[in-house]
């Protein structure tokens, strides 16, 4: 047996580093075990093409929790966070929609397109603003369970229920219509402009294998709506260096605290004696004993890989196996020698340095779902593009430029083929369908990088290619999240926690996660045993 | 207000008919005014064809609330129920089947041919479903609470409901937190693993909906039907003589109680001053001074189309607007010169019996989704989800000697369908003697209005008769006459706004306190005076007579 830990956390992710950093800065002695050779897990940042840097997974941020960044002082550590302004979606008939965080620019543009719409655009983000705030605070705590008359679970209903009757009868009505409606069914009460509505309802089915006229997507919409309420400063935005460079950021803030961090070095067993654990097994045999073990990896690999079934209770592991993964989106990032050129607004204009979104039109969305719903990928994906180096130019050789293009559906489960074979094609979609729109691409790749969701599982450890460790689909949110009954980060066996984006508030470089878990374990670590066994009987 | 005033009740269709026997039952003097001659709405028995009479809409009923129906006493205005075992006969192309029945283990043996794990899980499948259905049936028979200012009453509701929840236990209520939002796909294969059984499940969550099996939210829709009848494969019930004879006894049963009904009365206009109703006036002019209004009209119609939306405030006028309800379901009735043999069935005999209740066309939860697809691009499917029935098996006076009826709900049919023509799949091969389409005897129209069904009304016809005769090839030499009813015959002839059913889409965000507009779920409106009663209302699950009956209470109170 090794050395002894307070407290071991499985994975080097955004979240496992934020839960060490906590922990550490609470006096734990603590030691972050990842896998691969950098730290980061899905918010990485690696040079696969010489000279490009790539933010291989996630590739914009907006929700990182301000507390978090506050209390870890990541400016200090090297996090800057550079704005991404704007949205430009391209359409075939020569028409395009470029909204822009300058708002009477936007109305003016929307105008093109809809008088109606540019004055309901103003509503809609006087509307929107509340519903952010409401939700906000949820994001940031433990998630009450429904099913006892504990004091303090029935005081934290009580709360919910107050906000929620604290609100105006109109901010009630549309609350409860985020809470349930597709994003489609939400936006068309609003705008009546058919590529407006696309665009805004494709951030509903990021990380869901839901169309935007699937109920529940209205929710995810308000999941990613949040982070562009906050003013320009925390609008969607890239990280300098890439997004690994948020990691390394809260990397080095762990270490400063006193975290001991070791890459390459995989987890293979979590140690249980009878129902506690007592530390971890490394892949290479190496046993490392701790206290408490914080697993950031999601419920699949923490509970059916690294422990053994029979120390689990039998309704805990069949909500385990019953949680959805169901990946739906792929990856693809491109090295190019010069800027796509958009039939639609030719030349290397301002809309380029935001984001670009092929989704021109709801019936497109709809019908890239459709594929998938069938084990395809989508023919003519929706596609989230952004181009880094105009903003960043340090990640990309001189005049050289790095685009990362989000694509949505690719179902991890195929009906035919494996992805091993339909890789390439995949990527090809993914170039052909930027050529309708930028006939240049094809000319300016010079590599690239295609991630499938069998690779995210196999490269990122995202069971089945999710992004978010699970679907953010309402009945894996909050209390349900991610195993009904254990959504407080605590787990069926004593001192084993779970800090990933697979608990409640779920995924997103958020970092609440991690946060609030350390939380609950410094809470237990204080408390008596007996208040732990307690909540681990429920 | 005094005992035995004067109360207009808009349309005489079931529920309305139900809160008319309840509100002379509490003293009052109900006045039911039905457009047409007879009342029913879209529960009625018509001779469709010389000869041939059909449920030419609603063909099962829902069925009725058991408290409904104990307070009504149906049986004594010779009201009977026919109920088939099996319940649903479910065939697959390949000749495979299977066999729904009443009684839990005999069904779970005939699944058990298709997979002995599904017939295992069955009958706790059942199970989860009765229980559920306890807490279901009394959410769906109270006023749902006002959220400001909640009545004793509905504290103590809410008190039992928390009760109701508790005794789910843990890990019921788990179940219940996390099917509610759930895709009934999803749910279906939670417990079972053949396709057959999942499609079954699934179809009862997306019936009359514009829900696919993969849409999440679907499972609520089942959940919520399976308030009133916790077959897990649904309800299989005809009153003899169709469903008309449901509303005719609905009708004597509130006759006796002392309500007045008038057919041939079409209210055109409801009069209201000041934010107060007045009065009714009628088709032709004439004018009912009353101070008390209950619709059983879609509350699209009841305040955009009989009322002066005007009366509204604008928020209230939004939030109706924005009420969904794009119907997705068609009906054709056939009639038909001999009984179509399932090749699914060897033995006739053995076949009879096991097509007298519903016949679930279906096979699979990618035939139902791809069905769905279609309905979300303004085309109906071309190879749809059938609910058919025959109901002449049971009811032989339905039809001419030896002859049937088969009366079938098609989905997935839009309402605003696309001018073009079917993809040749569809329009291909015309079944013999069904070319009777287009004279289709409907009851007049309440209002003329344009749409590309009157030209793909007989595609849709055909595609049904196609569907039907890959499962049964004599049915198309048996027709003699087809009637087809489009989502927008649903309108413009039931008076359903946007063809829908339920008089509103079951979703998440239209339920509970939100149907059909959050504040105003209360069966009042912001009209002094004037009440909804009809599926538009809580819990609008199809013909159980709910939201009839817990109208009638509100009002009750309210104008006492």
């Amino acid at each position: 047996m090794g050395q002894h830990y307070d407290v071991v956390v499985i994975g080097g992710g955004h979240n496992g580093l934020v839960n060490a950093a906590y922990l550490a800065k609470a006096g734990k002695k603590v030691l972050a075990l990842e896998r691969r050779h950098v730290l980061g897990g899905a918010a990485v940042t690696e040079e696969i093409i010489p000279g490009f840097l790539f933010s291989e997974c996630s590739y914009v941020v907006s929700l990182l929790r301000p507390e978090i960044i506050r209390e870890l002082d990541l400016p200090r550590h090297g996090l800057e966070i550079l704005p991404l302004d704007g949205t430009f979606t391209p359409m075939l008939g020569g028409n395009h929609l470029w909204r822009m965080n300058d708002h009477a620019r936007t109305q003016r543009e929307i105008r093109r397109h809809s008088r109606v719409d540019a004055e309901a655009y103003d509503e809609f983000s006087k509307t929107m603003t509340p519903m952010c705030r409401f939700v906000k605070p949820l994001l940031s705590m433990i998630p009450p369970d429904p099913t006892t008359l504990k004091p303090a679970d029935l005081k934290q209903l009580h709360f919910l229920m107050q906000r929620f009757r604290s609100l105006s009868s109109e901010e009630r009505y549309t609350l409860v219509q985020l809470m349930t409606m597709s994003a489609a069914d939400f936006l068309d009460q609003w705008f009546e402009t058919d590529v407006l509505k696309a665009t805004m309802s494709a951030s509903g089915i990021i990380g869901t294998f839901l169309g935007i006229r699937s109920p529940g997507t209205a929710y995810v919409l308000l999941h990613h709506y949040m982070g562009e309420i906050d003013g320009a400063f925390r609008s969607w935005g890239f990280s300098r260096g890439g997004t690994g460079a948020i990691s390394n950021a809260i990397a080095d803030a762990a270490r400063e605290a006193g975290v001991e961090i070791r890459t390459q070095a995989p987890v293979a067993k979590i140690l249980v004696k009878s129902g506690r654990t007592c530390g971890v097994a490394l892949q290479s045999g190496e046993e490392i004993s701790a206290n408490v073990v914080s697993s950031s990896v999601d419920p699949h690999l923490t509970f059916e890989k690294f422990i053994d079934s029979s120390e689990l209770p039998s309704d805990f592991l069949e909500g385990v196996r019953r949680y959805k993964y169901r990946g739906s989106s792929g990856k693809v990032n491109l090295a190019l020698d010069a800027l796509p050129d958009f039939k639609c607004l030719p030349g290397a204009g301002a809309h380029l340095r935001g984001a670009i979104s092929i989704s021109p039109s709801i019936d497109y969305m709809e019908r890239a779902y459709d594929d998938a719903k069938y084990g395809n990928f989508s023919r003519r994906p929706y596609i989230d593009m952004v181009i880094p180096s105009l903003t960043d130019p340090s990640v990309a050789p001189p005049g050289k430029h790095v685009m990362s293009c989000f694509v949505q559906y690719a179902p991890y489960k195929l009906a035919t083929g494996t992805w091993d074979d339909q890789r390439e094609a995949f990527g090809d979609t993914v170039i052909n369908t930027i050529a309708e729109h930028a006939p240049n691409i094809k000319k300016i790749v010079t590599g690239r990088q295609i991630l499938t969701p069998l690779d995210l599982e196999r490269e990122f450890g995202l069971t089945q290619g999710n992004i978010f460790q699970g679907e953010l689909s309402l009945e894996q949110l909050f209390f349900l999240r991610p195993v009904p009954g254990w959504a407080y980060y605590r787990t069926p066996i004593d001192n084993l926690y779970m800090c990933g984006s697979a608990t409640h508030p779920g995924g997103g470089i958020m970092g609440a996660p991690g946060r609030i878990a350390s939380q609950v374990i410094l809470k237990d670590w204080k408390g008596s045993k007996a208040s732990r066994s307690r909540r681990s009987k429920n | 207000m005094p005992i035995g005033q004067r109360v207009a009740i808009v349309g005489g269709g079931h529920n309305a008919l139900i809160t008319a026997f309840y509100l002379a039952k509490g003293g009052f003097k109900p006045l039911v005014l039905e457009r047409r001659e007879i009342v029913g709405g879209g529960a009625i028995t018509e001779e469709f064809h010389p000869g041939f009479r059909a449920s030419t809409l609603a063909h099962t009923v829902g069925p009725l609330s058991a408290a409904v129906a104990r307070d009504l006493q149906l049986e004594k205005f010779d009201f009977e129920i026919l109920r088939p075992d099996p319940r649903v006969f479910a065939p697959r192309p390949d000749g495979q089947s299977l066999l729904f029945q009443n009684d839990t283990a005999r069904t779970a043996a005939n699944i058990a041919r298709l997979s002995e794990k599904d017939a295992a899980k069955y009958a706790q499948f059942a199970a989860s479903l009765e229980e559920l259905s306890g807490f279901f049936t009394q959410l769906c028979s109270i006023t749902p609470p006002a959220i400001d200012t909640p009545t004793p009453e509905d504290l103590w509701n809410l008190f039992k409901t928390g009760r109701g929840v508790r005794s789910l236990g843990k890990r019921g209520i788990f179940d219940l937190l996390r099917w509610g939002p759930m895709a009934v796909a999803d749910f279906a294969s939670e417990f079972f693993e053949t396709e057959l059984l999942r499609a079954v499940i699934a179809a009862r969550g997306i019936f009359g909906t514009a829900l696919g099996p993969w849409s999440a939210g679907s499972t609520a829709v089942l959940l919520l039907r399976a308030a009133v009848d916790h077959h897990p494969a649904g309800p299989a019930a005809f009153p003899r003589g169709g469903l008309g004879s449901l509303t005719r006894a609905l009708a004597d049963a509130a006759k006796q109680a002392g309500a007045e009904i008038r057919t041939n009365a079409e209210v055109q206009h409801i009069r209201a001053k000041n934010g107060a109703v007045t009065g009714v006036v009628l088709t032709g002019g004439e004018e009912i001074a009353i101070e008390a209004v209950v619709s059983g009209a879609d509350p699209k119609r009841t305040f955009f189309k009989l009322l002066d939306p005007t009366q509204l405030d604008p928020t209230f006028a939004l939030r109706v607007r924005n009420f969904r309800a794009a119907g997705t379901v068609a009906k054709v009735n056939l009639a038909l010169n001999g009984l179509p043999v399932f090749s699914a069935l060897d033995s006739a005999e053995g076949s009879l019996n096991t097509l007298s209740g519903r016949i679930h066309i279906g096979p699979e939860i990618d035939y139902l989704e791809r069905a769905f697809d279609a309905s979300k691009y303004g085309e109906f499917s071309t190879a749809p989800y059938l609910d058919v029935t025959i109901p002449t098996i049971l009811d032989a006076p339905m039809a001419p000697d030896g002859k049937h009826v088969l009366s079938a709900y098609v989905q997935f049919a839009p309402f605003k369908v696309a001018a073009a023509p079917a993809p040749p799949a569809a329009a291909s091969e015309k079944p013999a003697r069904s070319g009777a389409a287009e004279k289709s005897n409907l009851h007049a129209p309440i209002e003329k209005s344009e749409s590309n069904w009157s030209a793909r009304r007989k595609d849709l016809g055909d595609v049904v008769v196609k569907t039907l005769a890959a499962y049964a090839p004599n049915l198309p030499d048996l027709i003699e006459h087809m009637q087809v009813i489009t989502p927008h015959d649903l309108e413009t002839s039931y008076g359903f706004t946007g063809g829908h059913i339920f008089h509103g889409e079951l979703a998440l965000d239209q339920l509970f306190t939100m149907r059909p507009v959050l504040d105003w779920a209360r069966y009042k409106t912001p009209i002094r005076g004037l009440y909804l009663c009809g599926s538009g209302t809580h819990p609008g699950n199809g013909l159980t007579g709910l939201s009839g009956a817990n109208a009638a209470r509100e009002i009750i109170r309210d104008l006492r």
